[in-house]
């Protein structure tokens, strides 16, 4: 449907009009005549995108909650436009609460605030020495035999960001003749696994983060296949902890037999901590913040530097950026 | 309506002929006995996936979803014949098909209900299906294949027993099919849309993959009813027409070909200088010279073996042409099942290959015991219910009675 609606968005004349009249140097006649030519183009359009987009919207109603998106999506665009704009990458959180399905309260983390969180991971700086995959396995109570972790970090060939170049199980980090990629639950504006969940038992909550309803996933896997970014993990065997290593601020044995993923560690961010990863960090490669704060660091970083996200093409809109 | 024969049962409008079990030859309950043991099996199995959790099964991470999957696939797509041939009876008048309508629905409600119970028994807890109910997502293509499998399910049995019931005649035999006709399709479509509504996998993202799964849910559907049609000639009373067959035979060989055409030509774009991408082509390579070749090259060589043993006309009216054929075409199926499932995940999203998926011992089990229990039902149901469509019945008025004289 964001396709039938696009002709009455872009409305533009210019192909109309161009090869008219760089062929014939101020013919009057011509100049004359196209607005009249493009206006009724125009209208044209207009009737064709609209009756579109009423037969789609009559006919497919999940794909009614594409409106709304395709619509804040044009305006925010308009906005960032707009010259002495204030920060230029607040279009970056406008797209607040699109797929906000109403799940039950993440019952071991406080409610969450006016926050839009963001991550910014510093490829030039980052190493690849995993210690944010340690901190994260044992901050978010990781079976340890389970098989996976939150954060894969990416050893990548330099003069490439081709991921099939990459290698996930590189021996050990800080080779000068390659770069590191670490890729973990992007928490996307439009997430293609909450789409994708049969039963909504994940969604994204107000504040951006992704979360996943433990008690009621049914455990079909379908989320694993949608993401792009590989960031979601089945327990297909029993997490365990050791005794003393469990943290009693996160849940353990509900994890068993769902699935599970990266939640930008939402029992510390909801409670005025960083998440354990942006502290592991020994070279200070990951910033972590609000978005919706202009002098935030993430907000500083995104109006400074020159960040990219993750196959961006693939529409997800992740809140994890790269800066180089 | 006089006495029944003894031994039959009246029960909701049909004639259970449970005589026919005491009457049954040993070579009957010899082939029963060892369904009930692979169906035990399989419960065993389902027990141990219970109790152990994920750890007894192959699939992981990097492969998600397995054989229950593939199964999925090729359950849905083998379900098709059925509703094809009595839907071709009554909406085509193909009468040459009309001996095989009930046999034909019987078993794509049989075979659409082991689809499901792929699904239910892969779930590590099968009591939350309920919120597939209680709160659907309407943009998870899994919502609408599963229910359109209930409701082609329910379609299926009800079109049975409107066959053979005779209920509403005619008028109501072909207003089921118009129902039932437009649910297949609505079936194999939403099951494509599982896969190529994924942009995280490239070699699943095509909307090519609606017509291929179309045509190869025809084509072996058409294929299996072949080849149960001939065995219920041998082992029951059913009999048909050497016509009915070559007319099977002719369609088959039409719809293998459309289908082989179409996955070529998916093929093609993936590598055709112009189009190709390395995200596509190094997954495709695997499976056309890499490691996976062994399980994506059998779809076409016996596809095309298939296509050429029925497309001579000298020889195409052999039982054992038609039966090599569409033996070979149910095959090739199954593995294009696989490979399908296998090219979502052979080079994962982070583009890092992953090691080749085999089902574990409990997953073999646990398709085999569902299986097993389709075949169970199915030669139930074909001993005790009234299959034999009345000899110079009228299609258009599916006879009443067998067993009763009205």
């Amino acid at each position: 449907m964001a396709h039938d609606t696009r002709p009455t968005q872009d409305e533009n004349p210019r192909p109309a009009q161009e090869p008219a009249c760089d062929s014939s140097h101020g013919c009057a006649s011509c100049a004359a005549d196209e607005p009249q030519r493009t206006l009724s183009r125009r209208h044209f359009l207009k009737g064709v995108g609209v009756t579109a987009g009423l037969v789609a919207a009559g006919t497919v109603p999940a794909f009614l909650t594409a409106a709304p998106r395709a619509a804040s999506g044009s305006e925010s665009t308009d906005a960032a436009e707009i010259p002495g704009h204030e920060t230029g990458i607040e279009h970056l959180t406008e797209h607040s609460g699109e797929v906000n399905y109403p799940g039950k309260p993440v019952w071991y983390a406080d409610e969450p605030g006016d926050e839009k969180w963001a991550m910014v991971i510093d490829v030039k700086a980052c190493v690849g020495c995993r210690k944010c995959v340690y901190a994260c396995v044992r901050e978010n109570n990781i079976g340890r035999e389970s098989g996976f972790t939150y954060i894969q970090v990416l050893e990548m060939e330099l003069g490439s960001n081709e991921l099939e170049l990459g290698n996930v199980d590189y021996e050990e980090g800080g080779r000068p003749d390659k770069w590191y990629l670490p890729v973990q639950c992007m928490h996307c504006a439009k997430p293609s696994c909450v789409y994708g969940c049969p039963v909504v038992a994940t969604w994204r909550e107000p504040d951006g983060i992704v979360v996943i309803d433990y008690d009621k996933c049914i455990a079909c896997r379908n989320c694993m296949i949608t993401c792009p970014y590989d960031a979601r993990h089945f327990n297909w065997v029993e997490p365990e902890v050791p005794k003393n290593e469990v943290n009693p601020k996160v849940p353990l044995h509900e994890k068993a037999g769902v699935v599970e993923k990266c939640t930008f560690c939402v029992q510390r961010t909801r409670n005025g901590m960083s998440t354990v990863c942006t502290e592991a960090c020994p070279v200070g490669a990951r910033t972590f913040g609000d978005l919706n704060d202009p002098d935030s660091a993430v907000s500083h970083i995104l109006r400074t530097r020159r960040a990219f996200r993750l196959k961006e093409e693939l529409g997800n809109e992740p809140a994890i950026w790269y800066v180089g | 309506m006089s006495t029944p024969r003894p031994g039959v049962k009246r029960f909701i409008g049909l004639d259970w002929d449970f005589g026919a079990l005491r009457h049954a030859s040993p070579a009957y309950w010899r082939w029963m006995s060892v369904l009930s043991v692979f169906f035990a099996l399989g419960l065993a199995a389902w027990y141990l996936l219970l109790t152990q959790g994920g750890e007894v099964l192959n699939m992981r991470d990097s492969s998600p979803w397995g054989l229950w999957f593939t199964n999925y696939m090729y359950y849905v797509g083998l379900a098709a014949g059925g509703l094809i041939v009595y839907a071709s009876v009554h909406l085509f008048g193909a009468t040459q098909f009309a001996p095989l309508s009930r046999l034909a629905v019987l078993l794509a409600g049989v075979i659409v209900m082991l689809a499901l119970l792929g699904i239910i028994t892969d779930m590590e807890r099968p009591w939350r299906a309920i919120n597939m109910v209680l709160s659907p997502n309407p943009s998870a293509p899994f919502v609408y294949t599963g229910s359109a499998a209930g409701l082609y399910m329910v379609l299926c049995f009800a079109d049975l027993w409107v066959l053979i019931t005779g209920k509403g005649g005619h008028k109501l035999a072909h207003t089921m099919t118009l129902i039932a006709l437009p649910a297949a399709i609505y079936m194999h479509t939403t099951t494509a849309f599982v896969l190529s509504m994924n942009k995280s996998r490239e070699l699943w993202h095509t909307a090519m993959m609606v017509p291929i799964f179309l045509t190869s849910a025809t084509a072996s559907g058409v294929a299996l009813l072949l080849i149960v049609a001939y065995i219920m000639q041998k082992v029951t009373d059913l009999e048909f027409k050497p016509s009915m067959f070559r007319s099977l035979a002719t369609l088959l060989a039409t719809v293998i070909i459309i289908d082989q055409f179409l996955l070529l030509v998916e093929v093609l774009a993936v590598f055709w200088p112009t189009s190709a991408m390395p995200g596509h082509t190094l997954r495709l390579e695997q499976f056309v010279t890499g490691r996976l070749a062994w399980a994506f090259l059998p779809v076409f060589i016996l596809g095309m073996t298939a296509f050429a043993l029925l497309a001579k006309r000298t020889t195409r009216h052999l039982p054992a042409v038609q039966i090599t054929a569409s033996a070979l075409y149910v095959v090739a199926v199954f593995f294009k099942r696989y490979s399908l499932m296998a090219m979502g995940f052979s080079v994962d999203t982070l583009g890092q290959s992953q090691p080749v998926y085999f089902p574990s011992t409990v997953e073999v089990f646990l398709a085999l015991g569902i299986l097993a229990l389709g075949m169970l039902l199915f030669s139930l149901a074909v001993k005790v219910l009234p299959m034999k469509v009345p000899e110079h019945a009228d299609p258009h008025e599916p006879a009443t009675e067998l067993g009763v004289s009205a």
